[in-house]
């Protein structure tokens, strides 16, 4: 075990209305200070009084939603990452858990207790290490600043989209347009950027290898993805290897639009200010190696490691 | 993946069986008239739709068994990991207590004393041990999540009927309550049940066909009711038929839409959802049995279908 947890062991919170599951979770993590929950309407009062490092919590229980639960602990447990454990991906609920609960990662039944377990106590490191970036918005003043600093990138070669984006944004902030790969790659390069906003796929082939290796490499850029072809099964692996921040089904609505693009921004600032928390939305070593999905270029890829870092002493995450 | 493969195959073996007995059907009836021939041609392909829709039904209905065995499989597939690791730790105890009485064994008898300050260790280790108490709680859930899975496969195969395809005397009681496991996992969280079921007389039908039907009268109410409701199912005999009905608290079928719900490929559905085919299905089903289906909507307040199949089943030749 890790030697940060030997002095205090690690505190896991299981939140499922099945006994036997969370029974289960609690022999897994028998060496752990593990608190049980069926009763998920108790979570946020346990929360508070146990303050967890990890929360595991199941996504379909009779008395409340995984994601409410989640959405809840977003505040009343701020400082622990939370997982989310479920036996049935419908896509409502992983675009409820990514854009309200900002769920760290989404984990199927059955789970394979040796990947859990390591899950876990990264999890639990990130939680101990890593300062909580607020939630609230930040200043009028701030946010006109960092405006003027920092860019937002679409990646998208659908024409209509692009025009949808360009009125809702155009006004609010430097938006700055690419319709493939290389063309966004310029454009990291030449501009400090915090937000990127995509498509899964443009007609020259799949992107999400390339968000994925984005945020490998420079996790502290949020990316907004924006897609028709929405499903369960790609909205997990985005979360779990991509760690987007967003995730907007076409077509595009102004308000939850304006809302991620505004919240993603404010965070980019925040950890600007805070670089030790970015580790709390980097991709793990672990989830790094072999990935699902499309590979990217070399070529892409050498030019992605190079972005110039411009954040002040950025640490270097899996590099 | 496994749980996928072997409903993937359960699927399989059921659709088999529906072609097998539905080629075995068309064989022994093949020297006919000319207009016979015409009328067994619309029959065979009605026929055929009613499999193409079993087969969408049976997609459905492993989709939603393997969403209900994942968290028995959770919990047991991890409980099986964590009772082999709390043996080894017994072990380790039980060994360390064993080395010491060994070591005693081959001693003289100026070390006795110290060898038995070293077992008495051990033995208190052991006796503090919980990991064979921890091990049994766990094997009992496990027991019960194995329980759990075996009920599931068991009503899988009840309801595809994959051993015994064919008429049979059935409870329609029972094709109910094997229609709602399939369909659990649409309606919990979502949809209270209320399940008034009377003392029925067994019914002559198809039975495959008959839990068809009631699986898609759930999924229609449930898909009526968007985020809450109350499916309310009654069952009751009559003096010469079996009524059961489906009350849900949903939408409402509109009055210009009303004649129309039993057309073939008549939808409400966005293009690519629906097929049109369910509730023409059900009605061909239904009327193959001799039986009758009506239907009653209020918009705003809901629907409900009635089901009616005969206890004599004279008309039967035509049901498949």
């Amino acid at each position: 075990m890790d030697d940060i947890f030997v002095e205090k062991p690690l505190r896991l919170l299981c939140i499922d209305d099945e006994a036997r599951i969370t029974r289960a979770l609690k022999a897994l993590f028998r060496d752990c200070q593990v608190e049980l929950c069926n009763d998920p309407r108790q979570a946020v009062a346990m929360a508070t009084h146990f303050d967890p490092d990890v929360v595991i919590c199941d996504q379909r229980m009779p008395q409340m939603q995984g994601v409410d639960v989640l959405r809840e602990l977003k505040t009343a447990s701020a400082r622990s990452m939370r997982i989310l454990l479920t036996g049935y991906a419908d896509l409502k609920a992983v675009l409820g858990s990514v854009n309200e609960g900002e769920v760290y990662r989404y984990v199927n039944k059955p789970w394979d207790n040796a990947d859990l377990r390591i899950l876990v106590f990264e999890a639990a490191r990130i939680a101990r290490e890593a300062p909580v970036i607020t939630v609230d918005p930040i200043s009028e003043q701030e946010a006109a600043e960092a405006r003027g600093q920092v860019g937002v990138l679409v990646l998208e070669d659908d024409p209509v989209t692009q025009q949808r984006l360009r009125e809702i944004l155009q006004s609010h902030y430097q938006v700055r347009f690419a319709n493939n790969a290389e063309r966004a790659l310029q454009i990291l390069e030449q501009h400090e950027t915090g937000v990127v906003i995509s498509e899964t796929e443009t007609s020259a082939g799949d992107l999400t290898g390339l968000l994925k290796a984005l945020k490998q490499h420079h996790p502290h850029i949020a990316t907004v993805v924006v897609t028709e072809r929405a499903n369960a099964q790609l909205a997990m692996e985005l979360i779990n290897e991509g760690q987007v921040y967003r995730m907007l089904v076409k077509p595009v609505r102004m308000g939850s639009c304006r809302l991620s693009v505004d919240a993603a921004i404010s965070r980019y600032w925040k950890l600007k200010r805070n670089p030790r928390a970015i580790q709390r939305f980097a991709l793990s070593a672990a989830a790094a190696v072999p990935q699902t999905g499309p590979v990217v270029q070399d070529s892409l890829m050498a030019r992605i490691r190079n972005l110039p870092s411009r954040i002040v002493q950025l640490v270097r995450f899996n590099s | 993946m496994t749980t996928t493969a072997i409903l993937a195959s359960t699927t399989l073996v059921a659709v088999a069986a529906a072609v097998y007995f539905f080629l075995r059907e068309r064989k022994s009836r093949s020297n006919l008239t000319q207009s016979e021939e015409d009328s067994k041609k619309r029959e065979a392909s009605q026929a055929q739709v009613i499999h193409t829709t079993k087969l969408a039904s049976l997609g459905q209905m492993v989709a939603g068994v393997a969403h209900e065995i994942n968290t028995p499989l959770g919990f047991v597939k991890s409980n099986v990991e964590v009772v082999s690791d709390l043996l080894s730790e017994y072990e380790a105890a039980v060994t360390k207590v064993m080395t010491g009485v060994d070591l005693l064994l081959t001693l003289d008898a100026s070390m006795v004393d110290r060898a038995k300050a070293a077992i008495q260790k051990a033995r208190i280790e052991l006796a503090k041990a919980t990991s064979l108490q921890e091990a049994r709680e766990l094997l009992t859930d496990s027991a019960e999540g194995l329980k759990q899975m075996s009920s599931l496969v068991l009503n899988l195969k009840g309801f595809a009927r994959v051993d015994r395809d064919g008429m049979d005397s059935i409870d329609l009681n029972d094709s109910v309550r094997s229609a709602l496991t399939i369909a659990g996992h649409q309606l919990r969280d979502r949809i209270t049940v209320v399940e008034q079921l009377g003392n029925l007389p067994k019914v002559k039908c198809m039975p495959s066909q008959i839990n068809q039907v009631f699986l898609n009268m759930i999924t229609n109410a449930s898909q009526a009711m968007g985020d809450e409701g109350t499916l309310t199912i009654r069952s009751v005999a009559k003096p010469s038929f079996v009524e059961v009905s489906f009350e849900d608290t949903g939408s409402g079928i509109p009055d210009d839409v009303l004649p129309k719900i039993f057309d073939p490929f008549f939808t409400t559905k966005p293009v690519g959802e629906g097929t049109g085919l369910g509730l023409s299905i059900v009605h061909k089903i239904i009327q193959g049995h001799g039986g009758a289906i009506r239907v009653k909507s209020q918009v705003g307040k809901g629907t409900t279908f009635f089901v009616e199949l005969p206890l004599a089943q004279s008309t039967l030749a035509k049901a498949a």
